[in-house]
Order: structure tokens, then C-alpha cells, then sequence
């Protein structure tokens, strides 16, 4: 990038030239991270570990649409596993009470929880901070406890049966690695194009880019009904996956391990979060046996990365190669 | 109002007590800091395993447990501040002007650090405290109550008017005022900025320690029993207006009470669901709260 080396590094971050690249650089490294998923079934047949790994990308798409919002547009919600239980319960409730198919359960979860977030954005469009932290994570307590006691719907927390999709691992494999390189194409699209700068512009200043002309209501409504539409598709996949949808979708430690995952892959990159929530999960499900420290470590990376390096592993892994690069 | 509904509102006030130990230091956080502290609730987590632990395991009398667990908040209090918190104000952190998305992760991260630590070193047991005396009941008039309760809420009286006290009256709690009030004004002032935040977090962790060490006999600690405490403070600043003391403790009172008769007349189920809708009425309509007053800017 030649233009960028004449300005301050302040005004480069936000150049739109250096940003594209940075993303597209990004986006490329996600999709050689998603290619090396694709192939491990060809090496693991354990359906327990193919397992795991499905978990991962459930939380994957999850961390890459709270990055979207937090990361991207600077709107830290406490609620993303609360979407995802809503996708679940929308294509749940469908299919156990009224026998509509998955397929259609899944887009039906897409809209509604695109809805639910869209007008949630809307009331909390002037909050930020630890306002927004909090009216977030009271409408995610609320939810909870409304999917949890209503038990003459929902059976409480002895969860709701719902149908399967697939009978083999494998396909439910390849069917979470599409929804995952799908949701990754068209948030790279997104964020390629001018939304994606003007959502870091409300991150950055948004008065700033409210007088730049980024009509800034529609764009945080908008990065706020996309991420909960994603999520809640997420969560719709996984209720057919897992068979049974539980309260538990919406717990505040679903949120933390989403939340862990982002901050320690790098907010407000696009591969970052992705990779992070295959390292977290796996990881965790592996050192389940020995020792079982992994999810204090994780959290005190959580607090290390928050600290020390904003853009963490992400952020890391790039500053090695450039120096690397340059010796 | 009969029996029951008397029974009702001294439990329902009881429980408000134990809410403004928990809601002043948060609400003095705020005051301060104008962050969200939400690692608040395992302060009160930590305070609860450390009175049980320390009269339990080390066989001290719970009368020197009590203060203990006070002093072992204060201590994480500090720590969090001097670590954590200190870059919010001198201005090193890799955030920029996002300042409020960093407290909110850093202490989130806090939060989730220590449930998983106590959950790996201490375990997910429920422990149980001992109580502070051994009276199972005492009746007074229609209400029914623990000796323990009783004993605990005559104690969290005096600890929440010293604390009180101290903040209006004495020469560092007028400084905190200050701070909060006007922190640039205040340090022009001559006032140390850096040593109030210092003690309104050791205040804070100590004070929320002190409901947990309180409360353990009746809450049968385990590493997630913080998150309702700190979901109630969190509802309680909000109502009495962030960063006010006095509307800390009122709106304390005035939860444990709605709680109270809410549970029995409206829904045992949704009982904890009540606050939590004050909580969003009152960010989306009324941000100050009842009591709030805005900050004077320089």
C-alpha cells in the first residue's frame, strides 16, 4: 500500500484501501484455517471427536457474529447465546407442536431472531458501555427464565424433543462447515464493502461518523439483526443436531465462552475469533481429563488479552510474521 | 395487613439489607470509575468460601472469620484496581477511547477467571458456612426468622451505616465524592485520583465479601453463587441511580421488598424476573435512575 506510508498510522487503520486488505488477508487465512477443517474427517473417524469439532463451529459462527457486533461496530451485547437459544426454540416449538420440517424451521428461525435483535437494537440504540452490557444481559436473564419456566410449552429444563436433520456425523460435519464458510464469505462481503467501514467508523467516533454522513441508527440496527439472525441460525442447526433444545442455549457461561473466544482470537478481526473458537473448544474438551484447568486459563487469557494485546492471537500471529518478514 | 404481608415486607427488607452491601461498593464503582464492575458478584463469592474456609479448615472462631473475609475482598479488590482498573485512568491501555468496552471485557473476563479457579481448586461442591449463632428461630410477632438472619441483618445495619457515615463524613469519602462528582475538577483540587479509586475498590470487594461471608450459611457457596447477587446489585444501582450511595440503599430496600411480595402474589417462578424488567425500563427511559443526578463537567 503506497498511500498509506504518507499518513499517520491513526488515519491509515481507518483508510479504506489498508482496511480492505487488512480484511481481505484475514479472510484469506480463515478460509485456509476452514480448508484444513474440512479435511480432518478424512483422518478422524471418532464420531466423539467429529462431535467436538461440530460444537466448534456452532461456537465459531456464534463468536464470528458477536465479533460483527462487538468487534466491528463496538456494541458489546451480553446476548449473543440468547439468540441462539431463540433460533432454537423458534425451529423447536415449529417442528414439535406443529411438525414443520427443519429446513423451513431454520429460515423461520433466521427471521425470527433477526427480528428479536433488530428491534432489541433499536431500544438500546443510544446506550453504550456498561449500559448496553447491562440491558443486554438482563434481557438475556429475562429470556432465560421465560424459555425456563414457561413449562407447559417449552417442558422446562428438561428440554424439548425435536427431529433430527441427518443420520450420518460426517454430513452433520460438512453442513456446519458450509454454514460456517457461507456466514464468512458474506460477513467478508459485508465488511469489504462500505458498511464494513462505516460500522468501524460508529466503533471508532460515532458523532465523528454521524457528521462524516454514515446514517448511523440504520447501521447499528443493522449490525445488530444480522449478528442475532446469524446466531440464531446457528442455534437452529444445532437444536436439530443435538435433537433437544434446552434453556441452557441461553446461559450467561454459553455468553462467556463466546465472548472468551473472540477477545483471545483478536475482536475485530475475521479470522481470529473463528480459529479461536476451535482452539478453546477442542482444546477444552481435551484437557477435560488431565488436570481440567483449562477454563480458569482460558479466562485469565481473556483478562491478559484484554489487557495487553486487543487484537490477541490474531494480533500476535501477525506481528511475528512482520517481523519475521522484515529480518 | 395481615400477618403474612408483615412477615412478608421485615424478610423482604432483611434481603434488602444484604443487597445494599452489595449495591454501595458497586454503586461507588461506578461513581468513580463510570464502569460496570462485573466481576462484582464473585467478590461476594470469594467472601462467602473465605469465612466458611477460614472457620471451617482453620477452626477460627466465625467472629474473627467475619472480618477476615472483609479483609480477604479488600485485598482482591486492590489487586483488581492496581492491575486491571489503573489503565482506564492513566491512560495505557491498547483500546484507545473504548474505554468502556474494556472495563466491560476486562472484568467479565474477571468474573469468568475466578468462578473456573474456585470451581478447579476449591471444587463445585456447595459449601455451607457456620452460622453465627445457633438459634434456629425467633419469633416476633407474626414474623418467623433464623437466628442467624436475624444476627446478620442487625450486623449488616451498622457495617452499611459506618460505611455511610464514612462516605459523607469522613475526610476520604469526601474526597471520593469529589471524584465522582467532577474527576478532573478534583484532581486540580490537589485531591489523589489514583488513591480514591484505590480505596472505593478495596471498599467495594470488602464490602461485597462481607454479604457473602454473611449470607454463607444460608446460600450453600459453590463458584457460580455470585452471578445473582451481582445481576440484583447490577438492577439496584440502576433504579437508585448510578454512583448515588443513599439511592443505592433505598432501591435495595424497595427490590427485597417487591421481591418479596412478588414471589408470593405475583410468581414464585418469575420472582427474579421483576428487577430485571425495572432494570431495562429504567436504561431505556430513565438512565439516571430515581435518584441520579448528572455530573458537573469542566
Amino acid at each position: 500500500m503506497a498511500p498509506s506510508s504518507a499518513i499517520s498510522p491513526a488515519a491509515s487503520r481507518s483508510g479504506a484501501q489498508l482496511s480492505n486488505t487488512k480484511t481481505t488477508v484475514e479472510f484469506r487465512a480463515a478460509l485456509v484455517a476452514m480448508a484444513i477443517v474440512a479435511l480432518i474427517p478424512l483422518g478422524v473417524s471418532n464420531p466423539y471427536w467429529l462431535g467436538v469439532l461440530i460444537v466448534s463451529m456452532y461456537f465459531a459462527i456464534l463468536a464470528g457474529a458477536w465479533n460483527l457486533l462487538a468487534g466491528y461496530t463496538g456494541q458489546f451485547s451480553l446476548a449473543p447465546a440468547t439468540f441462539a437459544m431463540i433460533g432454537a426454540y423458534t425451529t423447536g416449538l415449529l417442528n414439535h407442536y406443529f411438525g414443520v420440517p427443519p429446513l423451513l424451521g431454520i429460515v423461520a428461525a433466521v427471521v425470527v431472531s433477526g427480528l428479536v435483535g433488530l428491534l432489541l437494537g433499536r431500544a438500546v440504540l443510544r446506550l453504550v458501555g456498561p449500559y448496553l452490557a447491562l440491558t443486554t444481559l438482563s434481557f438475556a436473564e429475562i429470556m432465560r427464565l421465560v424459555a425456563s419456566n414457561s413449562i407447559d410449552i417449552t417442558r422446562g429444563d428438561l428440554g424439548l424433543g425435536v427431529a433430527g436433520l441427518l443420520d450420518s456425523r460426517v454430513g452433520w460435519y460438512y453442513l456446519f462447515l458450509g454454514a460456517l464458510v457461507v456466514l464468512l464469505v458474506l460477513f467478508y462481503m459485508l465488511l469489504r464493502s462500505k458498511a464494513g467501514l462505516f460500522l468501524q467508523a460508529i466503533r471508532d467516533d460515532e458523532v465523528a461518523a454521524r457528521r462524516a454522513g454514515v446514517n448511523v441508527v440504520f447501521w447499528k440496527t443493522a449490525a445488530f439483526a444480522i449478528s442475532a439472525a446469524a446466531s440464531g441460525f446457528a442455534g437452529a442447526l444445532y437444536a436439530h443436531f443435538a435433537e433437544l433444545v434446552t434453556p441452557e442455549l441461553g446461559l450467561i457461561g454459553q455468553t462467556g465462552l463466546i465472548v472468551s473466544m473472540t477477545v483471545i482470537g483478536g475482536m475485530g478481526t475475521l479470522a481470529g475469533p473463528l480459529v479461536a473458537a476451535f482452539l478453546v473448544y477442542v482444546l477444552s474438551e481435551w484437557l477435560r481429563d488431565v488436570g481440567g484447568y483449562q477454563l480458569a486459563v482460558f479466562a485469565a487469557l481473556v483478562v491478559i488479552f484484554a489487557r495487553f494485546f486487543r487484537e490477541g492471537l490474531w494480533g500476535l500471529a501477525r506481528a511475528a510474521v512482520q517481523r519475521w518478514g522484515r529480518a | 395487613m395481615s400477618g403474612i404481608d408483615v412477615d412478608l415486607a421485615v424478610n423482604g427488607l432483611i434481603t434488602g439489607l444484604f443487597y445494599a452491601l452489595m449495591a454501595i461498593g458497586l454503586s461507588l464503582i461506578f461513581g468513580i470509575l463510570k464502569i460496570v464492575n462485573f466481576a462484582h458478584g464473585e467478590f461476594y463469592m470469594v467472601g462467602a468460601y473465605a469465612y466458611t474456609l477460614i472457620a471451617l479448615a482453620l477452626g477460627v472462631p466465625v467472629w474473627i472469620a467475619l472480618p477476615l473475609a472483609f479483609v480477604v475482598g479488600a485485598l482482591l479488590g486492590w489487586l483488581t484496581e492496581r492491575t486491571l482498573m489503573r489503565p482506564l485512568y492513566a491512560g495505557y491501555t491498547s483500546w484507545g477511547l473504548m474505554r468502556d468496552e474494556y472495563a466491560v471485557i476486562v472484568t467479565f473476563g474477571l468474573s469468568l477467571f475466578l468462578i473456573n479457579l474456585v470451581d478447579k481448586v476449591i471444587g463445585p461442591y456447595a459449601y455451607r458456612g457456620p452460622p453465627l449463632v445457633e438459634t434456629s428461630r425467633v419469633v416476633l410477632g407474626p414474623v418467623l426468622i433464623s437466628g442467624h438472619r436475624l444476627l446478620a441483618a442487625g450486623i449488616a445495619i451498622a457495617v452499611i451505616a459506618v460505611t455511610a457515615a464514612l462516605i459523607k463524613w469522613s475526610f476520604w469519602g469526601q474526597q471520593i465524592r469529589a471524584v465522582s462528582q467532577n474527576r478532573l475538577g478534583a484532581s486540580l483540587a490537589g485531591i489523589d485520583t489514583a488513591k480514591a479509586s484505590v480505596i472505593v475498590f478495596m471498599l467495594s470487594g470488602g464490602l461485597a465479601a462481607f454479604a457473602g461471608a454473611l449470607l454463607s450459611p444460608v446460600i450453600n457457596a459453590s463458584p457460580d453463587v455470585g452471578i445473582f447477587p451481582a445481576i440484583k446489585s447490577y438492577i439496584i444501582v440502576v433504579l437508585g441511580g448510578m454512583g448515588s450511595v443513599p439511592g443505592a440503599i433505598i432501591a435495595s430496600l424497595f427490590l427485597g421488598v417487591i421481591e418479596s411480595f412478588g414471589a408470593v402474589y405475583i410468581s414464585f417462578q418469575y420472582r427474579d424476573a421483576f428487577g430485571l424488567i425495572l432494570l431495562m425500563l429504567f436504561l431505556l427511559f430513565r438512565p439516571q435512575g430515581l435518584f441520579g443526578e448528572k455530573g458537573r463537567e469542566v
